[in-house]
């Protein structure tokens, strides 16, 4: 019995070891591979001393069948101005949101990353580097273009991620068929809406003389809270947030205010009317989808300066908006770039990053492919598909870019968007809070339980299927059991050290 | 005496440890060597120092599981729905393997085995829309062509909590009973047709030569699947109790089970440290209930014990 053990035991040594042996051999085999590759790569390329290759990851909603061309042509430019070989793996946007935890734990080749929604997740697992210094060296096209907005970047001073130049500055705000109230003789009367009490006659009218359209829908469907995007500044989760869209900086609690108690109530007596389904909860459908197919009349959402163009343009059908407030800069930065942490090529990612924004060939072969192949240049200086090609038939139509405010535009977007985006951005008023990021390493706890109470009442009480009579003090209680002011206290005592105090 | 018999057992064996050695390196590949990344229910991940290399933070990952007012509601959840699906699963998959057995018509059995196992090929997105048509408030089955017709008043089942339990349970056996009684039916076939003959000539009826000869022959594979279920009995179908629901949040209580409640607090947070730790958790858990399901049953009758 005992030598069985014995064996046993020795069995379970010899199994570890060779796990361990496994690992550090697959490591160890890799390097001279990667290193003798270069090496035939170098003697390739007699033109330049050393040709670095990086790979990044970009989610789309576009087509890449014909990459390698386009990355072919891209690489002559790129090898040429900064001795750099990219390579682009795009994913699709549904695809994406499943693969990018994997692709951030940092076992994939990864480079250069997309962040959709915030990287404080990517920041939090360390799988940002530090780009600060590389920045000042590499990074002087980007710091022109973004200037104070490179702050949605940075977390205690350091910069860990470059924005989009995109519009910083947006409120919450309504957004409707323009065609459905002009048909109904309603155009005065929305000129006038100023607030969502306002709205509700509209809606009324919308119910009585459109039977098939519901009148109120979620802008995304469930997977985001119908207040997704609201008036106030959320700072990055909003547990904690600024209620005046950031003119102060005193943190308080969202969800007892007496805002959010308003928004609620409007929002349950809508239900109530029959303004919004009955469903709406489990609404899967987005607003674009629904309102395409004339069943969806309005919805709240991010509203900025471009938001009626864009809207009209992708979705097909004439759409106005009504924005609830002023817009303000905000602490949120949807989309950013990073570089991961274990990249072996730091350099080259920063000299790429910095020649994409600024480069106006590299951003139309990005975008767009190749000229005459994928797209043509017409008339007016705008981009657009061969003639008998359309979004379907072309094979290349990337779409991703950062903010290369330089390239072409396509032909459905607003012709002027490059000057009323720089106009917008540098006029609007900033939330105090732009540039905060909130790093919730000690309150991971916390919000891991805060996050599972919203998802029991949140939806519901946005979207007026619960009775915020009955379930807002419920939920409020909920989040205190949960620790909510451990969190708004831990995020009043970061702001307050950012902002010097 | 042990040690001569493993000797003599490999000599007299040996081919058959060889064509077995294929079998136990995928097995140790697949599921052993992975296990070292269990130590990442002990770290705080960051991706420069990697699985290994990363901060041990000791069992701190594991306290999001039970530091919270939810803790009960989801354990209560999983293991309460487990244990229904474990005895109601015994009882219906039993029965229809014995009745699809008696069908006398090849042809008709083939039919009724393919019917009932295709909701099993459907993907769990599919079937949540499948019941969402039949249950949604403004357009689902129940309440336009039933209720309404008949003068009732329409209930929004995705608010409701009480609704939830059964028909959870229902579509658990409309997808699962299919594949679940194939390893019944095949054991009833495999039994010696002369015990019927037998029992039938004594003047056995059907139900007789059921509970006398046909559970008994099956009683090995009962209690092998029964302890395996009762292995994952802290495991959920997520599918069933994230997708089937769409995630409405009205309803939670009931729908709650832990892995919902872990893929919900890390749907955000993507933290892989509490993942694993959660994981890791509902293993241990497994394991120990295995082991001494089987103590149970080696008490009771020591030829039917698993190991």
């Amino acid at each position: 019995m005992k030598k069985i053990t014995a064996l046993l035991m020795m069995a379970v040594m010899l199994v570890s070891l060779f796990a361990g042996c496994g690992k550090s051999a697959q490591k160890n085999n890799e390097k001279p591979e990667n290193t003798s590759e270069k090496t035939t790569e170098v003697a390739k390329n007699t033109e330049s001393a050393k040709v670095e290759k990086i790979k990044i990851w970009v989610p789309t909603s576009g087509k890449y069948d014909d990459i390698d061309a386009v990355m072919e042509k891209v690489n002559e430019i790129t090898r040429a101005k900064i001795g750099v070989e990219v390579e682009f793996c795009p994913l699709q946007f549904g695809q994406w949101f499943g693969q990018y935890s994997l692709l951030l734990s940092g076992t994939e080749d990864v480079d250069i990353m997309a962040n959709y929604g915030g990287y404080l997740n990517a920041y939090s697992q360390g799988a940002c580097l530090d780009l600060t210094d590389l920045l000042n060296e590499y990074g002087q096209d980007i710091i022109a273009t973004e200037g104070e907005y490179l702050k949605g970047g940075m977390i205690d001073g350091r910069q860990y991620a470059i924005p989009i130049y995109a519009a910083y500055a947006w409120n919450m705000g309504l957004i409707y068929r323009q065609d459905v109230v002009d048909e109904l003789g309603l155009t005065d009367q929305v000129a006038n809406v100023k607030t969502l009490e306002d709205w509700e006659p509209i809606l009324a009218a919308v119910k009585e003389a459109k039977p098939d359209m519901t009148p109120y829908v979620m802008n995304t469907g469930a997977t985001a809270s119908n207040f997704q995007y609201g008036t106030w500044d959320d700072l990055g989760n909003n547990y904690g947030v600024l209620l005046d869209g950031g003119k102060t900086s005193e943190v308080v609690n969202l969800f007892e205010s007496d805002e959010y108690a308003r928004l609620c109530k409007i929002m349950y007596d809508w239900n109530q009317k029959g303004y919004s389904s009955k469903d709406i909860q489990t609404q899967t459908d987005g607003f674009g989808t629904l309102t395409q197919n004339d069943a969806a009349f309005s919805t709240l959402g991010q509203t900025d300066f471009n938001t009626k163009f864009y809207q009209t343009t992708s979705i097909g059908k004439p759409i106005g908006i009504v924005m609830l407030g002023d817009a303000v800069g905000r602490t949120y930065n949807n989309v950013t770039y990073t570089v991961m942490s274990n990249t072996k090529h730091p350099e080259a990612c920063m000299k790429f990053l910095n020649l994409w924004f600024s480069d106006i060939e590299l951003g139309n072969l990005i975008k767009y492919g190749i000229e005459g192949t994928h797209y043509v240049v017409n008339g007016d200086g705008m981009a657009e598909y061969l003639e008998g090609q359309d979004a379907n038939s072309c094979t290349y139509h990337l779409g991703a870019s950062v903010s290369n405010t330089v390239a072409i535009r396509w032909v459905t977007e607003n012709p002027d968007y490059v000057k009323l985006l720089n106009d917008a951005n540098s006029s609007a008023r900033r939330s105090v809070a732009l540039g905060f990021a909130f790093n919730t390493d000690s309150v991971t706890n916390e919000i891991t339980q805060l996050d599972n109470v919203r998802a029991k009442y949140q939806t519901g009480l946005e979207t007026g299927v619960m009775d915020p009579d009955q379930y807002l003090p419920e939920f409020n209680k909920a989040l205190k059991d949960a620790g909510i002011d451990k969190v708004i206290a831990e995020k009043q005592a970061q702001l307050d050290a950012y902002l010097g105090k | 005496m042990k040690k001569k018999n493993l000797g003599i057992r490999l000599k007299k064996y040996w081919p058959f440890y060889i064509m077995a050695l294929p079998g136990l390196i995928y097995f140790f590949i697949n599921c052993y060597i992975p296990m070292s990344g269990l130590i990442l229910a002990f770290e705080k991940y960051s991706v420069s120092g990697g699985i290994f290399g990363s901060k041990k933070i000791g069992l701190q990952n594991f306290k999001f599981l039970f530091s919270n007012a939810d803790a009960w509601i989801m354990t209560r959840n999983t293991l309460l729905y487990n244990l229904t699906f474990i005895v109601l699963g015994l009882v219906i998959s039993i029965t229809t393997a014995f009745l699809l057995h008696e069908l006398k018509s090849n042809l008709s059995r083939k039919v009724y085995q393919t019917v009932i196992l295709f909701p099993s090929l459907l993907s769990v997105i599919i079937v949540s829309y499948l019941v969402n048509a039949i249950l949604a408030g403004d357009t689902g089955f129940i309440n336009n062509h039933i209720l309404i017709p008949l003068g009732l008043e329409p209930i929004s089942f995705y608010s409701e909590k009480k609704w939830w339990p059964f028909i959870l349970t229902f579509v658990h056996f409309w997808q699962m009973t299919g594949t679940s009684c194939i390893l019944y039916l095949a054991n009833i076939s495999a039994i010696d047709t002369s015990l019927y003959e037998a029992a039938s000539i004594d003047g056995a009826g059907r139900l007789q030569s059921f509970f006398k000869i046909t559970i008994p022959c099956i009683i090995p594979t009962i209690v092998t699947l029964t302890i395996l279920a009762v292995g994952k009995i802290f495991n959920s179908d997520f599918g069933l109790f994230y997708q089937v629901p769409m995630n409405s949040g009205a309803i939670i209580d009931v729908t709650q089970t832990i892995d919902t409640y872990v893929y919900r607090g890390l749907l955000n947070t993507s933290n892989l440290g509490m993942t694993a730790a959660a994981g890791f958790y509902q293993s241990v858990v497994g394991f120990c209930l295995v082991f001494f399901t089987n103590m149970l049953v080696k008490k009771i009758s020591k030829e039917n014990a698993m190991f």
